[in-house]
């Protein structure tokens, strides 16, 4: 008995070795960061000088009275509501498509996914491109096809410069959400179509009704972690338009990194980090309990 | 079967001009990057190049300085993704097979880093790279992108890790196997599939990686490709074939592991996130 209890107690010790590794990088390059940042988003400092200002809460506040920040807000969330709806959308549709025997589906999902792995700086660069307002092809197929009143300076244009954006990445964004769903629809048994297809229902209403809802957990893992992919947009929007014109495409990453990076805000660029963060987790929140209780 | 042609036929041109939409910005990269510039501004972006300009490639390499971008590109996804995934298969194992009190809330805590964003880490991290010598060198970028990619590796591995029967590492407990070897001789060649995919996955992302680069590097001889590529393009910005040519230079390792690996990443992706 003596020595059953030591071979416990020696595997237990090795539950803590073999985990250590990986807590200790995570205590020291992220959760200590993190507590860092936030004692550095309770002063006024500019990053580099050795003096700091306590102001409490007051970076936090003036965020929210802020305009520009409050553009940053309103234009991260116009990202969100439409790299959720279309790519959710079209990737569903495209996953119910290439589900059946269609000829080339491979290929297709191929095709689809294939700007999902590219780096962001390189689909920004090549996108620039085609919106370029002298050579690009966005404006020359408008020229080349009489419509010359529909070219515009797509990434400098304020009324257009977001969505112009926005719809890079839906381009590049699309394939992700169409891979889980197809992941998903192959969880729901044949049978049920085949017994429904027996009682007379249309395809449409299939759809409606084994297909939407059998998704159901695949629907709230894909709009969690597209809604917190969205919360981390960056690199599209530093290259293609660096916030502008003026602040105007502005999203709450971006508008972090200028306020720390730029323009020497520390204690300010922490704040919206941390903003950022608790925004993050609790949309995460669902996806990560979902995910811990199996 | 003729009603069933029928069906598809609907499909297959929507599938058609969608994959046309998705392949035009290929194109128009691989149009522009074997012209000239002359060629681009007069012929306009639709026309087929006068002649096919091979120069362009070998001349973004070289003054784009792609040789350094690789090179420090290559040390850190070839350092940083065996090391990260190892040390995230060492904590999964006993996240998956063994019985302790706090197993389930840690696990909780390790997914936790799914939901935080790489933003909150920036300027701690630059300040303590700093402090410990690492800025502005590669050596910056490891531990900071280990951390970002275990939450996942660990979902997925853990998963991967319980779906191997407890009667397989009795029996080699029994055979006087220590945890260790247990772990490296039994169970991690057993998840040689979960493994392989993280690694298609993890070298993608890390590839990719620009954020913390941004921060974390400024001399050009540490740079990686996505850091590279930016800086080539806002200095060439307005010779296009160049920049087109060296958009495909800096796409071209991600497309091919991309496409020769695809079967093994997408069975990866599809795990961690719903699979059990």
């Amino acid at each position: 008995m003596m020595t059953k209890g030591l071979v416990r107690l020696q595997r237990l010790w090795s539950a803590y070795w073999l985990l250590l590794p990986a807590l200790s990088i995570y205590v020291v390059f992220l959760l200590y960061p993190m507590v860092f940042s936030f004692l550095i988003s309770l002063y006024q400092w500019d990053g580099l000088a050795p003096v700091k200002k306590f102001v409490g809460l007051e970076n936090y506040r003036v965020f929210f009275s802020d305009p520009a920040s409050l553009l940053a807000l309103k234009n991260n969330i116009i990202w969100m509501l439409f790299m959720i709806a279309i790519p959710v959308a079209l990737g569903l549709v495209l996953a119910v498509i290439l589900n059946e025997r269609v000829p080339g589906r491979t290929a297709f999902r191929a095709i689809f996914y294939s700007p999902t792995v590219l780096p962001l700086v390189a689909v920004g660069i090549i996108w620039s491109w085609i919106y370029n307002p002298t050579f690009g092809a966005v404006n020359s197929f408008f020229r080349l096809v009489g419509l010359p009143e529909l070219t515009r300076p797509w990434l400098s244009d304020p009324k257009v410069a977001l969505y112009s954006v926005i719809l890079t990445g839906i381009w590049q964004g699309t394939g992700f959400p169409m891979l889980l769903f197809l992941a998903g629809l192959q969880t729901i048994p044949r049978e049920l179509y085949e017994a429904a297809e027996i009682d007379g229902a249309s395809r449409i209403q299939s759809f409606w009704y084994i297909t939407i809802p059998s998704l159901r957990e695949t629907f709230v893992i894909v709009v969690s972690i597209l809604m917190i992919g969205s919360l981390k947009v960056f690199d599209l929007i530093y290259i293609m338009t660096w916030g502008g014109p003026g602040r105007l495409t502005q999203v709450m990453s971006t508008w972090m990194y200028f306020n720390t990076f730029v323009f020497h805000k520390a204690g300010f660029g922490s704040a919206i980090a941390w903003i950022i963060t608790v925004a993050s987790l609790g949309i995460a929140y669902p996806y990560i309990r979902a995910m811990s209780r199996r | 079967m003729s009603v069933r042609k029928y069906r598809y036929w609907k499909e297959t041109v929507f599938l058609i001009i969608l994959a046309f939409f998705f392949l035009f910005p290929f194109g128009i990269v691989v149009l522009t990057s074997f012209r000239t510039q002359q060629d681009v501004v007069s012929g306009g972006v639709f026309a087929l190049p006068n002649s096919l300009r091979w120069d362009n490639f070998p001349e973004a390499w070289r003054i784009g300085k792609f040789r350094v971008y690789y090179r420090n590109s290559l040390l850190v996804t070839l350092i940083k993704v065996p090391t990260g995934i190892f040390v995230a298969a060492l904590a999964a194992y006993p996240l998956a097979k063994y019985r302790f009190r706090i197993r389930d809330s840690l696990f909780a805590f390790f997914l936790l880093g799914l939901g935080i964003p790489i933003n909150i880490v920036l300027l701690p991290l630059t300040i303590l790279l700093e402090r410990i010598g690492l800025l502005n060198t590669l050596g910056a970028l490891f531990f900071p992108y280990i951390v970002f990619g275990l939450p996942f590796q660990i979902l997925v591995l853990r998963g991967f890790f319980r779906g191997i029967p407890d009667e397989l590492i009795d029996a080699a407990r029994i055979d006087g196997c220590a945890e260790f070897q247990t772990f490296w001789r039994i169970i991690l060649p057993l998840a040689t599939p979960a493994v392989l995919a993280l690694f298609i996955i993890d070298f993608l992302a890390t590839w990719n990686e620009l954020l913390m680069a941004l921060i974390f590097i400024h001399s050009d001889e540490w740079k990686t490709v996505p850091l590279g590529l930016m800086y080539f393009q806002g200095q060439f910005a307005s010779s296009y074939p160049i920049i087109n040519a060296g958009v495909l230079i800096a796409i071209l390792p991600v497309l091919g592991v991309y496409i020769l690996l695809q079967r093994y990443f997408v069975s990866g992706i599809t795990a961690g996130a719903l699979k059990e």
